[in-house]
């Protein structure tokens, strides 16, 4: 089913970006993986078709933060493959990932603590580094050679979105609000234009009124163009962003369709009725 | 006036190289998160290796300096990052100062087996020590000026690198989080590499700088300690900080020579060891008042070392079989051999006393043959009674030992045990250096103000302890002595084992996963550290005044900092949470490597043609237990946890175990009847359990068949629900053992939950692979814990 859709994704329109560039596309085609001789994936299919977003919802244990940990190369597969705008690219490292515009804002921690804000903003300049290695390469080549970002581009960017991190930019990101520090973790996505971007349970731990701002900036990025892949136990804070949604269980994709589709299995999924 | 800004300006340089040196340390702390015990040992390497390229094959000066500085040690301290260090990154605290102390015991080893410790080296100030400035009327030497400048520019341009550059910054990232730097696009891996290069550079500049600073003499040992007097400095900076590193080690550097120059020192006859100790007192100062670390919850890095909570009966059993065995033994030891066997079991009785506090606790001790130290002072002075060869130690002299031993290992402690473990470690090991260089070296006899006695710590640099007498029970005796350490020691181990079953023993270990748990509910975390602490410095008090007894004479060499490590080192990488393992590790250390390197020497001059093979084998035997060392970061539980599991073959092969332990007696008896010499024992004696659990299997899998026919036939044993789960602790299951319905059951009934036989069969027929259409899994299924 998942192929079906990869196909149809690929064939339709770009919208959003422009320049020519030969939007990315992830996909995991039946991958497992797991901790040790522990399999938490037992073969999963998922496609994040090109400019749209796609919501990744299941209980607490379902393994969604195990294959945001495959799509951004922290953790290999132990079988399946893991592929970037139809190049397979199983086995690259997080950070040739990252460099080929892979942006993942980790669960929980998508800051340095020790560092401060503009020090933070700093370290997000290097996913526009070209990547290293030969094979790296090879999987970059085809997509336009990205021009390097500054800091200083990041810090206009960011600043102009957030003003409260200009005024912070001294003070170390660890003793901001938790509010602020999931801003300053999006801002990545903000200031370098990355191809995908994987958010792992943004509200995790925030006040309602702070998610729906965060989710308000990712659906600006989404109409913008942006490819996205949202995991989220709390799924009403991004039914409404979502083209598509994916409900896991145990380790599987048990249903793939549009919110108003998938909606109705939601209460069954998280209850076990 | 002059005096004093000539005593300045060395103290600046004199700091300015401990900045040096503590700023490389700083350097991989902040990226790695391992503190490099080891940092002095590849100073005093490449100190060493200066020597050999510039002076015995004389290079020039800018070359050696270039080979040194600028290929080996940075190609050194790379190396070390990816062989070693990295692999530590989900250790425990324990494990990173345990590798990084055996690089510091196998550099020393290393150095005494390339450089002959016989021959003098040494190397003067570069520029020669004429070649002087004068700044204000007081001279300084070019070499003293190009210190001075190097640790300057190093201290700015460090600064600069940490906070302008995104390298820099990184790094400083790196520790907080490689996995984001990663998603970043950041290589924490080369960033690591990187700063150990840089860090080994600055090590080895800081060895070659102080070396004619301090006299131009190179000895190993001394070296090595030179670079930890700089840990004082790291931990002024808090391990992070590089200026504050700086301002501490100048600081350090000004106190020195201040105590130099003012500290009278014919009428103060400690002065010259005071200003030796300094450092290590002002480590402990900062320690004092440095602020208290937050709380940790569990932490989340996945711990590796696991150990299994011995029954107590099965403790007791071991305690009976170690006495007899040793009894056994004693039948058979030459007298020599039975006083080396003495002294291996008063160092096993030490090396117990890390058990509680390390294996059990977390915490560690890197000093406890300096308690030992302070145990055979005590002893000495207070718990002597009769004289000529009457002189006996009496149990009151031991047991005042073990109860001041208690007393200053509360003021060691107590300063650190606010803060993280690796603290711990610093203080212990800034009281061993302070032990071992003003303690023990008090030896010259003065009169105490008020008392006006004449007194001295250590009389003369010999200490004749005699052996105590316990009741009717005279230890001068050998052969009693063994027996006697051997009961001390089973029944302490059985004490032990007791301990960790105790609610004692479960907070203990409790509080080594969750401080914060632990204080949530109550405890006071640093009353119960306290109260282990003290146990254990009590042991080790107690070891100590024995092994000095079963030493007879005694010198302040037996107290250096070094056989602590050594010990320390050899205990965890047999297995510090057993007793098991302070039995083996306190044996090892105590006279078997020192043992193998006697046989390898011994042979070696027998067989002549070999004796180059032989010396080979000698010389790699002092540096073979630092190579165990290192390979503990491959597995931390250490090696009697192998042998255990090892031996469980015999569990269901109790005919093999009797077949064994029959073979062993006729080894025995032919030792016995002095039919072959005790090497042959030894050696068929390891032969014959090293082979033995691999065989079992291979000969049971023949026999078992039969054996269960008949079983079956008689219909004896029902084989009970239990019986297959039973074995492994059910919080195992899924790591050890895959999880089966048997387990579930187990888990089910414990739980007070249904039985969960009404599954759907195609659920219990997959364990672990829940389908998808079932839904949420049934009660009992587990979900594998992180
Ligand atoms: N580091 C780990 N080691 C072992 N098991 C883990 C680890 N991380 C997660 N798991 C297990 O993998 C399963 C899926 O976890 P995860 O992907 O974090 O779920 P989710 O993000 O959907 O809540 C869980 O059962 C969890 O216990
Ligand atoms: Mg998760």
């Amino acid at each position: 089913m998942s192929t079906d859709m990869a196909a149809t994704a690929a064939a339709g329109p770009v919208p959003g970006k422009g320049a020519g560039i030969e939007p990315p596309l992830l996909e995991l085609a039946g991958v497992r993986a797991g901790y040790g001789p522990i399999e938490v994936l037992h073969g999963v299919d998922l496609a994040v078709p090109a400019g749209s977003v796609v919501a990744l919802l299941g209980p607490n244990g379902a393994g969604k933060t195990t294959t945001l940990n495959v799509c951004c190369g922290l953790q290999r597969p132990s079988s399946g493959e893991l592929r970037l705008a139809g190049r397979s690219v199983t086995g690259a490292s997080a950070e040739t990932l990252a460099r080929l515009g892979v942006c993942t804002i980790p669960e929980r921690r998508g800051i340095f603590p020790n560092l401060t804000v503009r020090e933070n903003l700093w370290m997000m300049t290097q996913a526009r580094s070209w990547p290293r290695g030969k094979q790296a390469r090879s999987w970059s080549r085809g997509a336009q050679a990205q021009p390097g970002v500054s800091l200083r581009d990041v810090e206009e960017i960011a600043y102009a979105r957030f003003p409260v991190l200009g005024e912070r930019r001294g003070q170390l990101a660890g003793t901001l609000s938790g509010g602020q520090q999931q801003m300053l973790a999006l801002t990545r996505a903000l200031g370098t234009d990355p191809a995908v971007l994987l958010l792992d349970e943004l509200s995790m731990g925030l006040a309602p009124r702070v998610v729906r701002e965060l989710y308000e900036i990712v659906g600006r990025l989404a109409a913008e163009g942006m490819s996205i892949l949202i995991v989220e136990q709390f799924a009403r804070t991004v039914l409404p962003i979502a083209d598509q949604v994916a409900l896991m269980l145990h380790g599987r994709i048990v249903n793939v369709g549009a919110p108003s589709e998938v909606e109705e299995h939601l209460s069954a999924a998280y209850l076990g009725a | 006036m002059d005096q004093f800004l000539q005593y300045t300006i060395l103290g600046l340089v004199l700091g300015g190289i401990y900045g040096i040196a503590a700023s490389g340390l700083v350097l991989t702390c902040t990226t790695s998160g391992v503190f490099n015990f080891g940092h002095g040992s590849i100073a005093m390497l490449s100190a060493f290796l200066y020597w050999q390229v510039r002076f015995d094959w004389n290079w020039p000066t800018p070359v050696a300096l270039v080979a040194v500085l600028g290929v080996f040690a940075p190609a050194f301290g790379a190396l070390l990052h990816i062989t070693i260090m990295r692999g530590l990154r989900e250790t425990t605290e324990i494990t990173r100062i345990t590798v990084t102390v055996a690089l510091t015991v196998g550099a020393l080893a290393l150095a005494n087996w390339i450089w002959d410790p016989t021959v003098p080296r040494r190397f003067d100030y570069f520029f020669g020590g004429t070649n002087q400035v004068k700044i204000f009327g007081s001279r300084i030497t070019y070499h003293e000026l190009l210190a001075l400048a190097a640790a300057v520019l190093i201290a700015v341009g460090l600064r600069f690198f940490f906070y302008r550059t995104r390298t820099g910054v990184g790094m400083r990232a790196v520790v907080d989080d490689p996995p984001l730097l990663q998603l970043t696009g950041g290589r924490p891996e080369r960033l690591a590499t990187l700063s150990w290069a840089l860090g080994a550079m600055l090590a080895a500049l800081a060895g070659i700088l102080i070396t004619p600073i301090l006299g131009g003499a190179l000895d190993p040992n001394a070296l090595t300690l030179l670079v930890i007097d700089a840990f004082a400095a790291a931990v002024f900076g808090r391990l992070r900080s590089v200026p504050l590193t700086f301002l501490g080690a100048v600081v350090l550097g000004l106190a020195n020579n201040y105590v130099l120059a003012y500290f009278p020192s014919e009428r103060w006859t400690w002065t010259s060891n005071f200003r030796i100790s300094l450092p290590m007192i002002l480590l402990f100062v900062v320690l004092l008042v440095l602020p208290q670390d937050r709380l940790r919850g569990g932490t989340i890095t996945r711990a590796r070392e696991r150990f299994r909570v011995p029954t107590m009966r099965s403790a007791v059993v071991w305690a009976v079989i170690l006495v007899v065995g040793m009894f056994l033994l004693r039948e058979i030891m030459a007298p020599a051999v039975v006083n080396t066997m003495v002294i291996g079991m008063t160092f096993a009785v030490i090396a117990l006393s890390l058990v509680p506090l390390t294996g059990y606790a977390g915490e560690i001790n890197l000093a406890p043959v300096s308690f030992g130290a302070i145990g055979t002072i005590i002893a000495y002075h207070y718990g002597v009674t009769g004289s000529g060869v009457d002189t006996r130690m009496t149990v009151w002299g031991l047991l005042l030992a073990a109860a001041v031993c208690a007393v200053v290992g509360a003021l060691v402690a107590l300063p650190a045990l606010r803060l993280r473990g690796l603290y711990l470690a610093l203080a212990t090991m800034a009281f061993g250096v302070f032990v071992s260089t003003m303690v023990v070296a008090d030896t010259v006899p003065r009169v105490l103000p008020l008392l006006h006695v004449e007194f001295s710590i250590f009389p003369n640099g010999t200490l004749n302890v005699p052996r105590p007498r316990l009741g009717p029970i005279d230890l001068a005796d050998g052969g009693t002595f063994l027996m006697v350490i051997t009961v001390l020691f089973a029944v302490l181990g059985v004490l032990m084992v007791a301990l960790r079953r105790s609610g004692y023993g479960h907070r203990l270990v409790a509080l080594k996963d969750s401080p914060a748990a632990c204080a949530t509910l109550g405890q006071n975390p640093v009353r119960l550290k306290l109260s282990v602490f003290m146990l254990s410095a009590a042991i080790a008090g107690l070891g100590g005044a024995l092994m000095s007894a079963a030493m007879v004479s005694v010198n302040p060499d037996r107290f250096v900092i070094f056989v602590s490590l050594g010990l320390v080192m050899t205990v965890v990488v047999a297995g510090i949470g057993y007793v098991s393992g302070a039995f083996a590790g306190g044996l090892l250390a105590g006279v078997g490597f020192v043992a193998l390197q006697n046989m390898f020497d011994k042979v070696g001059t027998d067989h002549a043609s070999l004796s180059s093979l032989f010396s080979f084998l000698s010389q790699f035997s002092t540096v073979l237990p630092a190579l165990i060392g290192i390979g503990l970061a491959r597995n931390p539980t250490g090696f009697v946890d192998d042998i255990i599991r090892a031996f469980e073959v015999f569990r269901r092969a109790r005919v093999m175990l009797a077949a064994g332990l029959a073979l062993q007696a006729a080894i025995y008896l032919l030792a016995y009847t002095d039919t072959f010499s005790n090497w042959w024992f030894v050696a068929l004696t390891v032969l014959l359990w090293g082979i033995w659990p691999r065989i079992t299997p291979l000969v049971s899998d023949r026999l078992a068949p039969a054996v269960r026919a008949r079983r079956a036939g008689a219909g004896a044993l029902p084989a009970g629900p239990a019986d297959g789960p039973a074995e492994v602790p059910l919080e195992l299951v899924g790591v050890d053992v895959p999880l089966t319905d048997e387990h579930r059951r187990v888990l089910d009934r414990a739980l007070g939950l249904p039985e969960t036989a009404a599954l759907p069969g195609d659920l219990a027929a997959v364990p672990g692979r829940v389908t998808p259409s079932a839904g949420i899994p049934p009660a009992g299924t587990l979900v594998p814990a992180p």
